[in-house]
């Protein structure tokens, strides 16, 4: 498992190569839960990861822009200077739910969005580099925009969310 | 922007949206496989997923590589059978702990003795998802969720590694699906190792067991190195609760290989049946 605590990175290229493996497997797991979504019947959240990840593929572009010209260095999928068990903007397969409705699939982006903020803060002050921290920290404050984003998309949520529509085909039938 | 990558673990998946639970913990066993291929960078033409049935059977669907659904149980017959035929395939076996070691249980005794080269890995979340949430054989003997088992199975649940192990097994390896990239940096040692390698991958079921969800408190590294001492592998496996992971013992002992001597053509074989 990754490391529990922020590791040092040292390179704008090692920093580049870490924020474009987030960004793209944040953009890879919204699709994923999207189409998960579909599968179960779940349209109006399906919808919302698919509109998180069309930011998420905009945003990924961004980063990539600031990489041009930059030869990055491979890092194995294991190797990645995380400290959650895979990069901070993939949020744990486990915390959803076919039956989960908007807010809490909003909550559970901010969730990522916080912790990707919190990651690039990180690196904003432990990196020894002084361009890969002040690129951590353009980053990082990107990152809290989003997050104010997601509060405001919360705060106008107008649907009643807090209970879940009735399962017609709950797991435990009796048998 | 350039990077030496050769190759993406998306190129080993396919166009088909699994069918599994929002939350099911196979994703992370798809998405770990998938980047231990794209490590090892194998041709596609050259790796076979064989499985049986149940939910994490459904994986060779979703990995583009050659695959074979078969039959109940019956996921390591099947994949013996092609190992012995076509040696110089990399075979993946894919299944459930009710599959396994339930229905299967012969086979992985025997899978496990015969130490062919090929890895095996059980999505075990201790229950029947696919046919509604009935405990399997690692479920816990209180589990008492099931209306066929009211008061629980009754019964200790089996030790998959410990099983393993008394098998002649020569890689045994513990993963987590909260921890993707640790179980696919396994599954690449599993895959590299010259013989027969089972990972039980601690898959939770966010919709029967959902209680599963709290495995990410539980499970941790184990401390030690993995051994190659069988004895000191069954005092670990015995003193463990099951939810510590890593590579758990690795030996080197002999590859069964049956050697295809008699080549048999088709219309040989055609004359054979017939009247």
């Amino acid at each position: 498992m990754n490391a529990k605590d922020p590791q040092v990175i040292d390179t704008l290229a090692e920093f580049m190569t870490h924020a474009i493996a987030l960004e793209n497997e944040s953009v890879e797991r919204y699709e994923e839960l999207a189409d998960s979504m579909e599968v179960h019947n779940n349209p109006e959240v399906a919808k919302l990861f698919r509109k998180l990840a069309h930011f998420g593929e905009l945003h990924a572009r961004e980063i990539k822009s600031h990489a041009d010209g930059m030869t990055l260095p491979q890092i194995l999928p294991w190797d990645f200077k995380w400290s959650t068990p895979e990069g901070p903007e993939s949020g744990p397969m486990q915390e959803v739910h076919y039956m989960m409705n908007r807010r809490q699939a909003i909550e559970y982006a901010l969730h990522n969005e916080e912790a990707g903020r919190d990651f690039y803060a990180a690196v904003a002050e432990n990196s020894p580099r002084a361009e890969v921290r002040e690129m951590a920290a353009e980053f990082a404050a990107e990152e809290n925009e989003h997050v104010d984003i997601l509060k405001s998309w919360l705060l106008n949520l107008v649907d009643p969310e807090s209970v879940r529509p009735e399962d017609l085909d709950p797991p435990n039938i009796p048998e | 922007m350039s990077t030496d990558t050769p190759l993406k673990p998306k190129f080993y998946k396919t166009e088909v949206k699994p069918v599994w639970c929002p939350g099911c913990g196979h994703f992370a066993v798809l998405s770990a496989v998938t980047k231990a291929l794209a490590y090892l960078a194998l041709p596609r033409k050259d790796v076979a997923m064989v499985s049986g049935i149940g939910c994490s059977s459904r994986l060779p669907a979703y990995v583009s590589v050659y695959g074979f659904h078969g039959v109940h149980g019956r996921a390591l017959a099947v994949a013996s059978g092609l190992k012995a035929a076509r040696p110089e395939l990399t075979v993946l076996v894919a299944g459930g702990d009710g599959d396994g070691f339930s229905i299967g249980g012969n086979h992985f005794l025997h899978a496990c003795r015969r130490n062919m080269d090929m890895t095996y890995i059980v999505m075990d979340n201790e229950v029947y998802g696919m046919t509604k949430g009935q405990a399997s054989p690692t479920t816990a003997p209180d589990w008492a969720e099931s209306k066929l088992t009211p008061h629980g199975p009754g019964v200790p649940s089996f030790n998959p590694a410990a099983i393993a192990l008394a098998s002649g097994a020569s890689f045994i390896a513990r993963g987590f699906t909260g921890d993707p990239n640790g179980l696919a940096k396994l599954l690449v040692a599993a895959i590299e190792h010259p013989g027969f390698s089972f990972v039980q991958g601690l898959s939770p079921c966010t919709t029967y067991r959902p209680e599963q969800k709290e495995w990410k408190n539980i499970v941790r590294p184990f401390e030690l190195e993995p051994t190659a001492d069988p004895v000191e592998a069954a005092h670990r496996i015995q003193a463990d609760d099951g939810m510590s992971t890593g590579l758990l013992y690795q030996s080197r002992i002999p590859v069964w290989q049956p050697e295809n001597l008699v080549s048999t053509q088709v219309d040989q074989l055609e004359r054979g049946f017939q009247v």
